[in-house]
């Protein structure tokens, strides 16, 4: 079994938000006042109890006649998940068998490192300050059943399933350009868009920040090769110099007296 | 009247300095050890310290105290660290007489050159690592700074794990009668003289 992901399709979805609920009453997360904004959205963003939500976007079509866009949003379960990188927690956010990330909050030390290292804006917390975002239902997919989005789903605009297979079916369908097929390690909430993904609200090239990178690849095993080469030396320079040999035949004083005070 | 002149010894540390030596070193290994657990995962170390919440406060406490002992140690070193003298300049170009079995350095002060080095690399880097770590503990909401701290207080402890060692080889088995200074803090005036030629005449 490979890994696993979630297809989005905005041009299928009609933004109805069933998968919102769905999410909500599977997670148990309490609801919460919506706001109007002049928009149908609600709320503007991923919050500690919303761990989906649809951004609604409007644009002018050659037409003349407004193109409505319904993107579902959630984490993106990268394959190279920055939050993973950088948590310092032992197990506090790990990754399933299917690729899903997933959080443990018991182990979350609220840090929120996390938070600072997601391109995507995703960690969200919850009144403990512990880390509360989208697992992919991994207590469904891990007995064969769906996410509770994509089960809801009434039109396929949310679709879970293997990977490879979610990708081929796009292509299939016309989507030239699968988002997120190999971005960050290939994301597992994959975007079938139709036009640039600037349009839907999203980065054009959503990557980890360099920062990070720098952190990883340099910093992260400079702490125990510096530490392992500092000692190397030190135990070089013994074996081949040897510590200093000026010392007087008998060193160590008979009586400690004092010469003079230093304050 | 040799053997008494042989038993003679001069104070390089006071009580003080000593104690606040071994609250910073003490401090610092504990700070490493969940350092390490936290780059590297080390569950072992997590458990050691009472889980993840147990670690976080030993972390953030033991860093409290370490910044403490290091602004302590600015009254007794930074004055001396800053005095560098021709001589400490030769000192370094003959790697302080380590690098042979029998090479003669300049005349050094209370602390020679390296010492001076040494301290001065461990107060930039204490200090990075002290308000990158502050930051990091009382400020992480959501900021651009948020991973430039990381970024700075991850840079430093490496300056750390690099020095640390060999001050600690250095002071103890690669130059003998050093390690004593930091546990009663007297050196035999003979031994003073070879070492810290200016110190010693100043003090005798």
């Amino acid at each position: 079994m490979g890994r696993k992901s979630l297809l989005v399709s905005p041009e299928l979805c009609i933004g109805c938000r069933g998968c919102q609920t769905a999410c909500k009453e599977w997670n148990q997360l309490p609801g919460s006042k919506t706001e109007n904004r002049g928009s149908f959205e609600n709320p503007p963003e991923l919050t500690a109890t919303t761990f989906n939500r649809v951004r609604y976007v409007e644009v002018a079509s050659s037409s003349g006649d407004p193109r409505w866009l319904f993107v579902s949003q959630r984490c993106m379960h990268c394959g190279d998940a920055a939050c993973m990188n950088i948590c310092p927690s032992t197990g506090a956010i790990n990754r399933t068998a299917d690729g899903a990330i997933t959080v443990d909050k018991t182990k979350c030390i609220e840090c929120k490192l996390c938070a600072s290292a997601c391109p995507f804006g995703t960690p969200k917390f919850d009144a403990q300050n512990k880390l509360s975002k989208c697992g992919m239902c991994a207590d469904r997919t891990a007995s064969g059943l769906p996410p509770a989005c994509a089960k809801t789903c009434p039109t396929g605009a949310l679709r879970y399933g293997e990977r490879e297979e979610l990708i081929a079916l796009a292509k299939k369908a016309g989507y030239a350009k699968i988002y997120g097929e190999n971005d960050l390690g290939g994301l597992g909430t994959l975007y079938a868009f139709r036009d640039e993904p600037k349009l839907y609200g999203m980065d054009e090239k959503p990557a980890m920040p360099e920062s990070l990178i720098f952190w990883q690849n340099v910093l992260k095993p400079l702490s125990y090769l510096g530490l392992g080469g500092a000692l190397a030396l030190s135990l070089v320079h013994l074996v081949a110099v040897g510590p200093k040999k000026d010392e007087p035949k008998n060193d160590e004083p008979k009586k400690d007296e004092e010469v003079n005070k230093n304050g | 009247m040799a053997d008494q002149k042989n038993a003679r010894v001069i104070r390089k540390a006071n009580a003080f300095e000593i104690l606040n030596h071994w609250v910073m070193a003490i401090s610092f290994f504990t700070l490493s050890a969940t350092g390490f657990a936290y780059l590297f995962h080390i569950a072992g170390v997590v458990s050691f310290f009472g889980g993840p919440m147990g670690m976080k406060t030993v972390h953030n406490y033991a860093g409290l105290v370490f910044a403490a002992s290091l602004i302590l140690t600015i009254f007794s070193y930074l004055i001396e660290a800053l005095s560098f003298s021709g001589d400490d300049m030769k000192w370094l170009m003959k790697g302080g007489g380590y690098l042979s079995r029998n090479a003669a350095v300049p005349p050094q002060g209370k602390l020679n050159a390296g010492q001076k080095l040494v301290y001065l690399m461990v107060l930039a880097a204490g200090a990075a690592i002290a308000v990158s770590g502050l930051y990091l503990w009382l400020a992480p909401e959501v900021k651009s700074r948020t991973l430039s701290m990381h970024f700075l207080h991850n840079a430093a402890f490496d300056v750390y794990l690099m020095i640390v060692p060999f001050h600690i080889y250095l002071a103890s088995i690669a130059s003998p009668g050093s390690l004593r200074i930091m546990i009663n803090g007297t050196v035999p005036l003979e031994w003073a003289r070879k070492r810290h030629a200016k110190w010693a005449a100043r003090m005798t």
